[in-house]
């Protein structure tokens, strides 16, 4: 405990630069350069995005006719679209809320590519429901706000429930995004020069990991994490209520809300798959996101697919023990009248072929998850064409039944909603790191210091 | 004054160090670490962060809001539907649900922006981007008498260097 020998600030010299870790090193390199590969697949979703837009001020000028609406089927494949973004958007803050909380340490690796995933998805389902209301300068009438007519709006309309459910989804995922995302940001600030060292430093607020912030990090995420559970379990329901309350035979059961979730959660892991299969090979990320991870994925896949199979059942099971001839009408068209195909599809493609992964083989063979993830997202969107379409157009009055084929401008913006999905998700992947940084340190310092036992 | 900036690799040592440095009467110190390691929060800040307070209140807010707004607003404009009551109180509770969860989070948030003390506009000169490698940092400030002693007792904790830094 002698004093100094020298004075104290002729010993301060900088604090001297290690090579930087592997983990950040292998993570950051996804955002860095492009390749005319990127630039092709950012210029088609922009293309489409563009001609969706184009044709939805086509649709703005004409009026919703051009969409085919008329009687009876005045929901059509913007409402099934709107409804599969929404059960996309699930996954992401299924993964990094509800396994936060049970403490799966797997999720890791894929919560931050899925909760990037849950807030395009849910961003352009938001759009569907300006897209289909039609006059679209009036759509802000679902807000209760005070206006000269006095009026308030019907708190007791599903479409009031879905309009805060929706709201108060994108709100929190991308909170949830955000507050996982400082950390990861001022690792890409330390690194960083240009005019993306600007951004970076903007977005890190000044994080730098003391204690006060990690505290307080923690503490926010797990908060966020606990209000978020039962809230993506509510958004779906409500999604379901929409249908559910109304008296139309094929909607009005009790069952909507868990079968709603469980086949919103089914389609956003399938999802998760889809987008981070490509992701993974392309940047070379097989160290951090492992088949130990597809494969648990494909448990939930499993699992999920299981429980819509069994709804499927009990709907068609509850159809016959009612005794409700409307019921029995709805169900029995519903699989052998003219919308036949899209029944058969969203039954083989979401309960049928989802069983082969009782196969270990299966669950751990990529190119086969990768396929089975675009028929399941497929059979999904089939999945609400029937639900939506078939009781539409078969109501109790035989004299206004009527057929539905879709129309130019719904297909049109239907690619449109892909093309703005994919457009978001390609910025996001050069611009922010696709796998969580912070959290795979937290697992890999973990293992240094009480050696490589983990297998997590 | 002086700063002593301690590196470490393993969280257990900052921990240890953090928790030798408090018994020795040393307070004013701070850490930088990697990723989240509570042995070292807890070290440092013992009390539990008081974040879950702005939860509680953002929630409790959220659902006297969602009810209060829906009920008077049903009371405001008054639609009569076969002689019931004109608030209707389990359809309110979604809207109160959502906003529960709507609210709580945004003062969750909130929370970490003022216990974290965020948006922090200088950063601090001890930091270095090594601490986003993976690198701990225990930063010390003390009287420059004492740098020896604190020297000697972040080595002793295997830390794998100790630099001066500007205080």
């Amino acid at each position: 405990m002698t004093p100094p020998t020298q004075p104290v600030a002729g010993m301060i010299r900088p604090v001297p630069m290690p090579p930087d870790s592997q983990t950040n090193r292998d993570l950051l390199a996804v955002m860095k350069g492009t390749s005319a590969g990127y630039w092709f697949l950012l210029g088609l979703s922009l293309f489409f995005m563009h001609l969706a837009g184009g044709i939805w001020i086509w649709q703005v000028y004409k009026g919703l006719g051009i969409a085919g609406y008329a009687h009876p089927i005045f929901w059509g494949v913007y409402i099934v679209t709107f409804v599969f973004w929404v059960g996309i958007a699930h996954a992401g803050t299924l993964i990094s809320a509800i396994l936060f909380l049970f403490r799966a340490k797997w999720r890791n690796a894929i919560n931050r590519g899925a909760e990037a995933m849950t807030v395009f998805a849910v961003l352009t389902a938001a759009q569907f429901l300006g897209i289909h209301v039609g006059r679209i300068w009036k759509s802000y009438f679902i807000l209760p706000y005070p206006n000269q007519r006095g009026l308030w709006v019907n708190f007791k309309s599903p479409l009031l429930w879905d309009t805060f459910a929706i709201s108060t989804y994108a709100t929190i995922s991308i909170l949830f995004l955000f507050v996982g995302l400082i950390p990861d940001i001022a690792i890409a600030r330390d690194r960083a020069t240009g005019w993306k060292k600007v951004l970076y430093t903007v977005l890190a607020l000044g994080w730098v990991g003391s204690s006060s912030q990690w505290k307080a990090h923690n503490r926010s995420v797990l908060h966020l994490s606990g209000l978020a559970t039962p809230l993506v379990l509510s958004v779906h329901s409500v999604v379901s209520w929409d249908f559910a309350m109304a008296l139309v035979p094929g909607w009005h059961t009790t069952i909507f809300a868990p079968y709603f979730v469980a086949g919103a959660i089914f389609s956003g892991f399938a999802m998760v798959l889809t987008l981070m299969i490509p992701v993974r090979r392309i940047f070379g990320l097989e160290a951090y996101i492992t088949d130990y991870h597809f494969e648990n994925m494909a448990r939930f896949i499993l699992l999920t697919s299981t429980i819509c199979g069994y709804a499927y059942m009990s709907e068609y099971f509850i159809s016959w023990y009612s005794g409700v001839e409307a019921e029995q009408t709805a169900f029995w068209l519903r699989a052998f009248g003219p919308y036949w195909i899209s029944t058969w599809v969203m039954i083989i493609f979401n309960t049928v072929l989802p069983q082969l992964l009782w196969f270990k083989k299966l669950r751990v063979n990529v190119p086969f998850l990768f396929v089975l993830s675009v028929l399941i997202n497929i059979g999904m969107w089939f999945e609400r064409y029937v639900i939506i379409i078939t009781a539409l157009s078969r109501e109790y009055n035989p004299a206004v039944w009527g057929e539905f084929i879709p129309s130019w401008p719904e297909m049109g913006i239907l690619a449109g909603s892909f093309g703005f999905f994919c457009t978001f998700f390609l910025i996001f992947l050069k611009l922010f790191p696709v796998v969580a940084i912070a959290e795979m340190k937290e697992i890999a310092i973990h293992e240094k210091a009480h050696g490589a036992q983990g297998t997590h | 004054m002086a700063r002593l900036v301690g590196i470490f690799e393993l969280p257990a040592q900052v921990a240890a160090a953090v928790k030798q440095l408090r018994g020795r009467g040393y307070t004013d110190i701070e850490t930088y670490a990697p990723a989240p390691f509570p042995e070292v929060d807890d070290a440092v800040h013992p009390k539990p962060s008081k974040v879950r307070l702005l939860t509680l209140i953002g929630g409790l807010t959220g659902v006297v809001t969602g009810y209060a707004m829906t009920i008077w607003m049903s009371n405001n404009w008054q639609i009569m539907l076969g002689g019931k009551p004109f608030a209707s109180i389990p359809p309110y509770t979604i809207i109160a649900f959502e906003l529960t969860i709507l609210f709580g989070g945004v003062l969750t948030v909130l929370g970490l922006f003022i216990f974290g003390g965020l948006p922090k506009f200088k950063i601090d000169p001890a930091y270095s981007a090594r601490f986003s490698a993976e690198d701990f940092g225990v930063v010390v400030r003390c009287r420059e008498q004492d740098v020896a002693e604190i020297d000697a007792l972040l080595r002793e904790h295997d830390a794998t260097e100790v630099n001066l830094v500007e205080s």
